[in-house]
């Protein structure tokens, strides 16, 4: 076990110093990591991409100096910046991501399609337990949470309750990355979990519409471009200082044409169909 | 040995060495206990006794997962030990040398298996099973401290087979040929002469798993679902064994460790989490191994 823990260190400090390395959000390492092998093949780069503790992973391995490219799909919070004083952190936003509220296969047959912010707050804080309080089969909500430092769990509190930190006081089965979040709800009957729209897939795995004054909104691309989906993001990449060199590189070519062209094939937004960017110094 | 006690260079060298594992040793445990020393002034023993842990709060209690890792160990033991043990007596007392050495090799290439592939078999097959099992129960998923006990109950079982094998077979043959030769079958001599002068080395083999067990991190985090806050309300039943819970090792391989950095108190907790967690494995791991060599008289 330490051996295991010991050797990569070991081998990460004696690699060459060129070695592009990045960590963060496995919901932007998708069009990420396509470039870098795009880099790696025609730039023969050499690029190490990991996606270690999700966002907040990102900020700490950059904050750290562990890595050059963080990936980020929430803002750094004033606190991270405090936690780490000497990194100039500087977000570059390749494009844009909803939170969808997945559920599983019974829970979408069962009849339910849509639920509205209330319903969702009140399962969150545990005073509806079961499917059947709102409109679906005689079943209990199973809930699994997005682990804390998750850019998903952060837009997701946020809409319901303004700060991550005015967020309740929940335990909840946690699962980490897309990949786990979507194989456990598709295996669990009654499943609930939030989860990156685009992964989302309508076969095992279903996102429910928000109901926003009588308006039914599903996270769609239209309803994402203009806002009017609540549960939506920016992506981004994260740099100490202005990017230079190696990681200019990375970041200049997934602003480009053929970068935004990933990053939309992902089934996000790309920056172009993005009614208003946002910006944060 | 003579009197004259000189030191040669070799000696030396690898005193040197020696020395420095003992320092490495000791300089971890005094960077452990410095770094949680912020968790331990706030707490105090609640930090061991309190059960709940919400770090947005600042509250820090560990019970619920010591219950977890007590719980997960108990129901790899309740498998492995059994089993384990079994395949040891039918290698040690009935197969020839070369048989029970190839059969030795094999199990003991299951304990090199990278955990986090007995994880993803984990996933792939035992979280499934123990839902669909267990559905009369009605957990709410298939990720449970069952899960994960018997996931583990699977690793350490090489572990406690090759240890306890080795117990055996310290066992010397005269005492078996005696036994024989008294009239007692072989049935009679394995329960009455070799399990028993082989006990101290089957306690061990049991404890060194336990140890490997309580340390495990990756393949019970993929499987046990990671709840926080999970204090049953009976200690001693079962049904807080099909609800998720959460270990002291997934707590430290979880996101928060990143999360922690850079907040002294939440750093504390988690450095504290560690330091709870490596009195726990030595202390078991250090039983075992005392265990383990103490002579067999004949």
């Amino acid at each position: 076990m330490k051996l295991a823990i010991l050797f990569p260190t070991l081998l990460s400090l004696s690699a060459a110093a060129e070695t592009l390395k990045i960590n963060g959000s496995t919901t932007v390492n998708l069009p990420v990591a396509e470039a870098a092998e795009v880099l790696r093949a025609e730039k023969k780069m050499d690029i190490q991409i990991d996606t270690q503790g999700g966002s907040s992973g990102g900020i700490s391995m950059l904050g750290e100096g562990l890595v050059q490219v963080g990936m980020i799909s929430k803002h750094v919070s004033q606190t991270d910046r405090e936690k780490f004083p000497k990194c100039q952190y500087k977000e570059i936003q390749i494009g844009e991501d909803a939170v969808a509220l997945i559920v599983s296969k019974d829970v979408w047959e069962g009849g339910v399609k849509t639920v509205t912010k209330e319903q969702v707050a009140d399962i969150y804080e545990g005073r509806i337990k079961n499917w059947k309080e709102v409109g679906g089969p005689d079943r209990r909500i199973v809930f699994f949470n997005k682990e804390p430092g998750r850019g998903t769990w952060e837009v997701f509190v946020h809409w319901l309750y303004g700060d991550p930190k005015k967020a309740p006081q929940v335990s909840f089965p946690e699962v980490g990355g897309n990949e786990e979040t979507r194989n456990k709800v598709a295996s669990t009957k009654g499943a609930l979990s939030q989860l990156s729209s685009s992964w989302a897939d309508g076969k095992t795995v279903f996102a429910l519409s928000l109901k926003v004054d009588g308006k039914e909104i599903a996270p769609v691309t239209a309803n994402i471009a203009s806002r009017i989906y609540p549960l939506s993001r920016p992506l981004f990449v994260l740099t100490n200082g202005e990017p230079s060199g190696e990681s200019k590189v990375l970041i200049d070519f997934l602003l480009s044409e053929r970068g935004q062209q990933l990053v939309k094939k992902h089934g996000y937004l790309p920056l172009a169909e993005l009614k208003a960017p946002e910006t944060r110094p | 040995m003579t009197g004259r006690r000189r030191w040669s260079l070799t000696k030396w060298v690898s005193g040197t060495f020696s020395v420095f594992a003992l320092l490495a040793l000791a300089a971890l445990l005094v960077l452990f206990i410095r770094q949680s020393l912020p968790v331990w002034r706030q707490e105090g023993w609640g930090f061991l006794t309190g059960k709940r842990w919400f770090y947005r709060q600042e509250e820090f209690g560990l019970a619920p997962m010591l219950h977890g890792t007590v719980a997960v160990a108990l129901v790899a033991l309740g498998l492995a030990a059994p089993l384990g043990i079994g395949a040891a007596i039918f290698t040690a007392e009935f197969l020839s040398t070369r048989l029970r050495l190839i059969v030795k090799v094999a199990i003991e290439l299951l304990a090199g298996i990278p955990s986090v592939v007995y994880g993803l078999l984990g996933i792939l097959l035992l979280r499934d099973w123990v839902y669909e099992a267990m559905e009369r129960f009605e957990p709410l998923s298939g990720d449970t401290l069952l899960t994960g006990g018997i996931l583990l109950g699977v690793m350490i079982l090489p572990t406690i087979m090759t240890l306890s094998d080795d117990a055996l077979r310290t066992v010397p043959a005269s005492q078996r040929l005696a036994a024989r030769a008294l009239g007692l079958n072989s049935t009679e001599t394995v329960l009455h002469v070799s399990l028993r002068q082989a006990l101290p080395g089957l306690v061990a083999a049991i404890l060194l798993a336990v140890g490997r067990a309580c340390g495990e991190m990756i393949a019970v985090f993929l499987v046990v679902g990671r709840q926080d806050n999970q204090w049953p309300d009976k200690l001693f039943s079962a049904k807080p064994l099909l609800e998720a819970g959460q270990t002291l090792s997934t707590k430290l391989g979880s996101s928060e460790t990143n999360i922690a950095y850079g907040d002294p108190l939440h750093w504390a907790a988690m450095v504290a989490l560690g330091l709870v967690l490596l009195a726990l494995v030595t202390f078991i791991t250090a039983i075992g191994v005392r265990l383990q060599r103490s002579p067999h008289e004949t």
